[in-house]
């Protein structure tokens, strides 16, 4: 029964989400398009930082490729949008293959650290190419249409979660699983992990530049500073893990709950907002570090038991 | 015979220590080869360069006929060779019937493609090792002994020609050494060879057609069970040559 009430809710809310920009104002259809986009990020982020256990801090770099794909298209060649993103999703697989071989050799924390330091390097090099209009950046054809980026960014969002839950019920998911858990014990049952952990780059490397696409097309403008922010990344990991990393709708909940907790926090406290969500975040943390889905399923037999074991688990 | 297994001359040097020095051994199709030895001795060091998992400083390694020390573990495991891990590798975030489930998807061959197909694999190699009871539980809720019987069932899983077993057998009572012991003579009867590391000589000397010594290293002992326990280099390298 409750899991009939459970998948209503959900198939309500898919249906509904699609219809909110003909009854919401302006302002809600835009962040409405710009929470869905960093959703987008959050799960392509939750296939190699959740599933596969590699916690990216790159992946803003493939979000920055992907809208400069885009742009260059547009702006230097004339070419479609349509066609520019699929450029952009391109040269991110193609630039999430050759950095992986390097740098998916690293574990743990130096992988993250590997990583950490491309959106700056990536920053630099757009800063110099001609094509990519330099440090200025590039003013892309305008499309007054917000209605139709929202309906984009919603599309997208439903594509990476589709494929994370092919992923979390596939032999290929098992594999990233495996590798997350063991990757000595993953090759050795017959997993192919240099493969499955490039796929898995490149295929969140994909789905962030067609999110940086949308988003460059949508503001009509992309600058080196903009495309390649670094805490854009750290958002991303942040919405993940508060969800529930590794797991197919918990990225989702958590981007769109941390976007409107913060969204709330600066419209009625905009001085302080920042702080206040920090806030959030440490008690999160602190009392659920294993994310949303985690105390979802574990509150039910434990009660409020659950956040007394998550603290003195940090031995605070 | 032929062997199922050749070990040529292998030597593994880890920067000055040499944990495997100028072994060779053959493994027949069907045996099942004791590999004692004292702590250190470099057992689990050979099992890994059969595996795959290190690469051997010089040496061949050769499986159905084929040389494979070239090759990475995942493609070894593929041919059909399963391995146990000493220090237990669980899939912690997964539970017990999927940890298992994994050999089916992966093994020998490549393994299964459909996940319910891999699944139904797995729950009937948790039967096979007694753990079925525990298929819906995360494997970091199973204690030592389960977590043994898990290893196993993944390696098994795989449906290997060749299995591994390190010390499979460590920290179980006389009742589980006993159980393991028959689930290893069952895996002979359906022609599985078995390289079989184990510091429990009760086991080692009913399951072992022969048994192989390795110390410091070195290969000092092989044949029958019997016959290594009682050479008294075996005895010296366990007890040390005072205890005359």
């Amino acid at each position: 029964m409750k899991r009939a009430i459970a998948w209503l809710a959900l198939s309500a809310t898919v249906v509904m989400l699609p219809l909110v920009p003909w009854i919401a104002p302006p302002a809600l259809i835009q962040f409405g398009t710009t929470t869905l986009l960093i959703a987008t990020l959050a799960q392509a982020w939750n296939i190699i930082g959740g599933y596969t256990g590699y916690a990216s801090f790159g992946n803003s770099v493939f979000y920055g490729i992907g809208g400069y794909g885009t742009a260059i298209a547009m702006v230097q060649f004339d070419l479609p949008f349509g066609v520019g993103i699929l450029l952009g999703g391109a040269l991110a697989v193609l630039f999430a293959l050759l950095l992986g071989l390097p740098v998916l050799r690293l574990r743990g924390h130096y992988f993250a650290i590997a990583t950490l330091a491309l959106a700056e390097a990536m920053a630099g090099v757009v800063s110099n190419l001609d094509i990519a209009g330099r440090n200025i950046g590039l003013i892309l054809p305008l499309r007054k249409d917000d209605v139709l980026f929202y309906e984009l960014s919603l599309a997208l969002l439903a594509l990476a979660t589709l494929i994370v839950y092919w992923i979390s019920r596939s032999r290929f998911g098992f594999g990233l699983i495996a590798i997350r858990e063991d990757e000595d014990a993953a090759a050795v049952m017959g997993v192919n992990t240099t493969l499955f952990k490039s796929l898995a780059f490149m295929l969140a490397g994909f789905l962030s530049a067609l999110a940086g696409g949308v988003h460059a097309y949508w503001i009509t403008f992309i600058d080196p500073v903009s495309a390649f922010d670094i805490t854009l990344n750290v958002m991303m990991i942040i919405m993940a893990i508060f969800g529930g990393a590794g797991t197919v709708l918990g990225p989702l909940v958590g981007a769109v709950l941390l976007a409107s907790i913060s969204e709330v926090l600066a419209t009625e406290i905009s001085a302080m907002a920042s702080l206040f969500f920090g806030l959030v975040i440490v008690v999160a943390v602190i009392f659920m570090p294993r994310g949303l889905a985690d105390l979802a399923r574990r509150f039910r037999s434990l009660g409020w038991r659950y956040f007394r074991e998550n603290l003195r688990l940090h031995r605070l | 015979m032929k062997p199922i297994l050749a070990v040529d001359h292998i030597t593994k040097r880890f920067g000055g220590l040499v944990a495997v020095n100028d072994v060779s051994f053959d493994l027949q199709e069907g045996e099942i080869l004791g590999l004692i030895g004292p702590n250190g001795a470099g057992k689990t060091t050979l099992v890994s360069l059969i595996s795959g998992t290190i690469a051997p400083s010089t040496g061949k390694v050769v499986f159905q006929g084929a040389p494979i020390a070239h090759l990475p573990a995942f493609r070894r495991s593929r041919l059909g060779i399963g391995r146990t891990f000493q220090l237990m590798k669980p899939f912690l975030g997964l539970n017990v019937l999927d940890n298992v489930a994994v050999g089916a998807l992966f093994g020998t061959g490549g393994g299964r493609s459909q996940l319910h197909r891999a699944r139904d694999e797995a729950a009937y190699w948790l039967e096979f090792v007694g753990l079925d009871h525990r298929a819906q539980q995360r494997a970091d809720e199973l204690g030592g002994p389960d977590r043994k019987r898990l290893e196993l069932a993944k390696a098994l899983a795989m449906n290997p020609r060749l299995l591994l077993l390190d010390e499979v057998m460590a920290g179980l009572h006389h009742g589980e050494i006993d159980e393991v012991v028959t689930v290893i003579q069952k895996l002979r009867s359906r022609g599985i060879s078995v390289l079989l590391i184990e510091h429990v000589m009760k086991a080692i000397q009913s399951l072992s057609d022969r048994v192989l010594v390795l110390h410091h290293g070195n290969k000092i002992a092989e044949g029958p069970p019997q016959a290594v326990l009682s050479d008294p280099r075996v005895v010296d390298a366990y007890l040390g040559s005072r205890h005359k």
